[in-house]
């Protein structure tokens, strides 16, 4: 691992030189990126190209093979782990079903704030009920997680996500099994979130309308990062073609960006 | 043209296994018993007590080998030993070319000397009317008919006697005993070889017949019963009085406990020639500590 | 009140319920009338109350305490391992309490110094060293608490290594077969006042850091990233968990041998009637569990009295024909 001796980058979420592999296939090599609170950044990429690996080593779980990720100017590993966990909140790709209750799972989310013996406190409460009816959950608290349909219950762990009151927001897929409308009000939370009360938010997303409606995107492809930027960028120097092997037709109507696949024929780069 | 080719196989197939089966089942009929010779003057025993027998009727020269257990008399000790109840080196038997294989029927060994014509005879050994029974079939074995019919008599005057003694110490009326066998707590009922030397030394044993030869009580039901006297193994006595409730029962209250050296309890717990010495241990025992 | 708390309420009184009834019927079970019952109760002569108070209340309040402790191990191992097939002697447990045995036996024929050192631990000593040791050497196996997958592996192999060492030393005497038997399918037979203390103890020490850790449990469920994610130590948690469930089971496989069924069948029943979150689980799975054993303790001694059937008997078969009720549902049900 290289020491750098620069100073620690100043952004939410930093990362330096990350290189992270599994075993002996290298996904992401000598990879330097910032992640700006109050802006919501994409990742996207064909599948298997490294998106939850990203998240996952950002987030702190999975151990990189070099480099360092920086929380706030620190480094991760520097952060006692309480903190770091209220200040990161991270939504995993399939969470898994249980038989707490819709509530129950949202206290969980703030763990890192009243710890183990779960004396809630006034701030504990308030920030559960915002969490819930920001997502909508609020009308099944006292139902078992494992009796609601598969949005709801991703709802319930968004609600989870949001109760931490996290200055960073790392989301892998948050808008599996949502209908249409429900992807929409994600979007509109993710934004909430980062306009709004200056949450770094970056998100994998697979669905390229939507993850075009984020401020920056991080655009992964089979042989690594191809590049990473503001929207407006990525359009620019066409890294989705790149990323996708394949022609990515986007579209830009009354200000929003919504892309088509290449149905003319023409073969790809 | 494909469909013929199979079928060909299928019936060579079936041909194979019907040949194998008839295999199998000829040597199965052939593996019938194998007729003992006149006088055998190689002889193996794979239980204890058929060793006491054997040596007890002066044939203790023609034995080639013994099981892992047998250890009286003194002599047999260095005969080469071939294993417990469960796991008899076959390999060895053959080997050592024995005219005769003296064994317990609960042994299954003997149907596989069987196959390999080694003569073998399987005697039970459980309770007291066997030992007779085994002391006359052994002696008809090797020849010794009439030493067989002198040993019976022997042991029979021997127990007989001990017997009596041990009634009339008793003044008619019979202590009651509690024999333990195993910690569990494993009793010794009166269907077992020891509830026979027991009742034949005329104590009263606290577990009914209908219990079975060894029965798993329930402790309470020790305490409830008061033996005067216990039997039990040295290593357990000494945490007797640690079993919760037991240390009201009258045995060990007022220490009547009887223990056995490792020799002398075999001679308890194996039915053989030297019965009538367990009785009188277990009678002398009485005899001391009884009330 | 919801109705999941209602329910929840509705089982902890059954349980103590249960718990109540199956005590005073250890007690006067034997008597022929409601009126000997209450005399013999109330005004027992000397060996009555040597054989209600000395030898009856200790071992069914022994039995509710060994089955409590296996019912919460049994919790513990379906939250740790997340699966609800864990049962609390998935660690080699029960293999290395009978190595403890074995050799606490043989012991007696070795050397002075072993000797004493058995007499000082006895058999029931012998057997929760065993324990301890056979999870140590899963753990050391496994390199760490951290892999699921390789703890359980490892636990399958330590059981079966010791349980080929154990069978090795029975051969060379024979005569122990009998005891290891009695042990390995599980005795209350000679539960005293100390040996329930004891267990008492073992179950205090245990339940109170297991509903304190509960909320990790919870947390778990999530899923091991998202528990991480919210702060919990994984290696912390789980090594305290894993400990809790040593200790509990190695307390009740000294006591009472080693009892089937109870640790997985206790946790199973509390989920199957009730939906409970894990702090609730870890105080129903034991009270359910120490009424389990003790009405098996009960079943063995008057099914065949005054002969007796070893409890672990009673309760494979009692958690066999469970288990098979279940696999009968859930197949009529797909």
């Amino acid at each position: 691992m290289r020491e750098t001796m620069q100073t620690p980058p100043a952004a939410a979420l930093a990362c330096r030189e990350l290189c992270v592999a599994y075993g002996a296939r290298t996904v992401l090599d000598d990879f330097t990126l910032e992640i700006p609170a109050g802006q919501w950044t994409a990742v996207v990429g064909p599948n298997g190209c490294g998106k939850s690996t990203l998240l996952r080593a950002l987030a702190g779980l999975k151990a990189p093979r070099g480099g360092a990720v920086f929380l706030h100017g620190r480094r991760l590993g520097a952060w006692p782990r309480r903190e770091r966990a209220r200040r990161l909140g991270w939504l995993a790709q399939s969470p898994t079903t249980t038989d707490l209750t819709a509530a129950e799972v949202v206290a969980l989310g703030r763990f890192a704030h009243s710890g183990w013996l779960a004396h809630r406190d006034v701030d504990d409460d308030a920030a559960i009920e915002r969490a819930m009816s920001a997502t909508g959950s609020l009308r099944w608290a006292d139902r078992r997680v494992s009796t609601l349909s598969g949005g709801e219950r991703q709802r319930v762990h968004l609600a989870r996500v949001l109760a931490v009151e996290a200055t960073v927001l790392l989301l892998d897929e948050p808008t599996t099994h949502l209908d249409p409308p429900h992807q929409e009000d994600v979007a509109r939370l993710l934004r909430a979130q980062a306009h709004g009360c200056g949450v770094a938010v970056l998100s994998a997303i697979h669905d390229l309308s939507l993850a075009l409606t984020a401020d920056r995107l991080i655009v992964l492809g089979p042989d690594g990062v191809v590049g990473h930027g503001a929207v407006e960028e990525a359009l620019e120097r066409d890294w989705l073609s790149q990323a996708f092997q394949t022609r990515i037709d986007v579209v830009t109507h009354e200000g929003v960006h919504l892309w088509r696949p290449a149905l003319d024929g023409r073969a790809g780069p | 043209m494909i469909g013929k080719c199979g079928a060909r196989r299928r019936t060579g197939y079936a041909a194979l296994c019907v040949a194998l089966g008839a295999l199998a089942l000829a040597h199965a009929a052939a593996a019938g018993a194998v007729s003992v010779p006149r006088d055998p003057r190689r002889v193996i025993t794979l239980l204890p007590s058929l060793t006491e027998i054997v040596c007890a009727l002066g044939a203790c020269d023609r034995l080639v080998a013994t099981g892992r257990f047998d250890d009286w008399p003194v002599q047999v000790k260095d005969l080469p030993k071939l294993g417990g109840l469960d796991d008899v080196g076959i390999e060895r038997i053959v080997r050592l070319r024995p005219d005769l294989v003296l064994l317990s029927t609960s042994q299954r060994v003997g149907g596989r000397l069987a196959e390999l014509g080694i003569a073998s005879f399987a005697l039970e050994t459980d309770r007291y009317s066997d030992i007779a029974r085994s002391v006359t079939a052994v002696g008809r074995l090797l020849g010794l008919a009439q030493r067989a019919a002198a040993l019976n008599a022997r042991i029979a005057s021997d127990v007989g006697r001990v017997s009596e003694e041990s009634i009339a110490a008793r003044h008619g009326a019979g202590a009651s005993v509690y024999f333990e066998v195993d910690p569990g707590p494993y009793a010794a009922g009166p269907q077992s070889y020891i509830g026979e030397l027991l009742d034949k030394l005329g104590v009263r044993n606290i577990v009914a017949p209908a219990m079975g030869p060894f029965p798993l009580l329930n402790p309470e039901y020790v305490v409830r019963e008061n033996p005067d006297v216990i039997f039990i193994s040295r290593g357990d006595a000494a945490q007797l009085a640690g079993r919760p409730g037991w240390d009201r029962i009258r045995a060990v209250r007022e220490k009547r406990i009887c223990t056995f050296p490792g020799v002398v309890r075999d001679t308890i717990v194996r039915p053989g020639p030297r019965v009538a010495e367990g009785m009188r241990a277990m009678a002398d025992c009485l005899r001391r500590v009884a009330p | 009140m919801s109705a999941s708390r209602r329910a929840l309420a509705i089982w902890f009184a059954t349980c103590i319920a249960a718990t109540l009834a199956l005590t005073f019927g250890s007690l006067l079970v034997g008597t022929s009338s409601l009126h000997t019952s209450l005399h013999w109760l109330f005004s027992p002569d000397a060996q009555s109350a040597v054989v209600l108070w000395d030898i009856r209340l200790p071992r069914t309040v022994g039995a509710w305490c060994a089955g409590a402790l296996l019912g919460l191990a049994g919790a513990v191992a379906q939250g740790v391992f997340r699966n609800p097939l864990a049962e609390p002697y998935l660690l080699g447990t029960a293999s290395g309490a009978a190595l403890g045995v074995t050799m606490s036996l043989l012991a007696t024929d070795a050397s002075v110094g072993a000797l004493a050192w058995a007499g000082r631990l006895g058999m029931t000593g012998a057997a929760c060293v065993g324990a301890f040791a056979a999870i140590a050497l899963t753990i050391m196996l496994a390199r760490g608490v951290l892999q699921t997958a390789s703890l359980l592996l490892s636990g399958i192999v330590v059981g079966f290594l010791l349980t080929a060492v154990n069978s090795l030393l029975l051969l060379a005497r024979p005569e122990m077969w009998r005891t290891m038997q009695v042990f390995l399918l599980g005795s209350t037979a000679y539960l005293g006042w100390p040996a329930t203390a004891l267990l008492g103890a073992a179950l205090a020490v245990c339940v109170i850091p297991s509903t304190l850790l509960s909320r990790g449990l919870d947390a778990l469920t999530l899923g091991e990233d998202t528990a991480q994610s919210l702060g919990l130590s994984l290696p912390a948690l789980r090594l305290s968990l894993i400990g809790i469930l040593s200790v509990a089971t190695a307390a009740a496989v000294g006591q009472v041998g080693v009892v089937g069924f109870v640790g997985l069948v206790a946790p199973h029943l509390v989920r199957e009637t009730v939906k409970v979150n894990h702090r609730q689980l870890l105080i129903a799975a034991p009270l359910c569990g120490g009424a389990l054993l003790q009405a098996a303790d009960l079943a063995s001694r008057w099914i065949i009295h005054p002969a007796e059937l070893p409890v672990g008997a009673v309760t494979a078969c009692v958690g066999g024909a469970y288990l098979a009720f279940l696999l009968y549902r859930r197949t009529r049900d797909a």
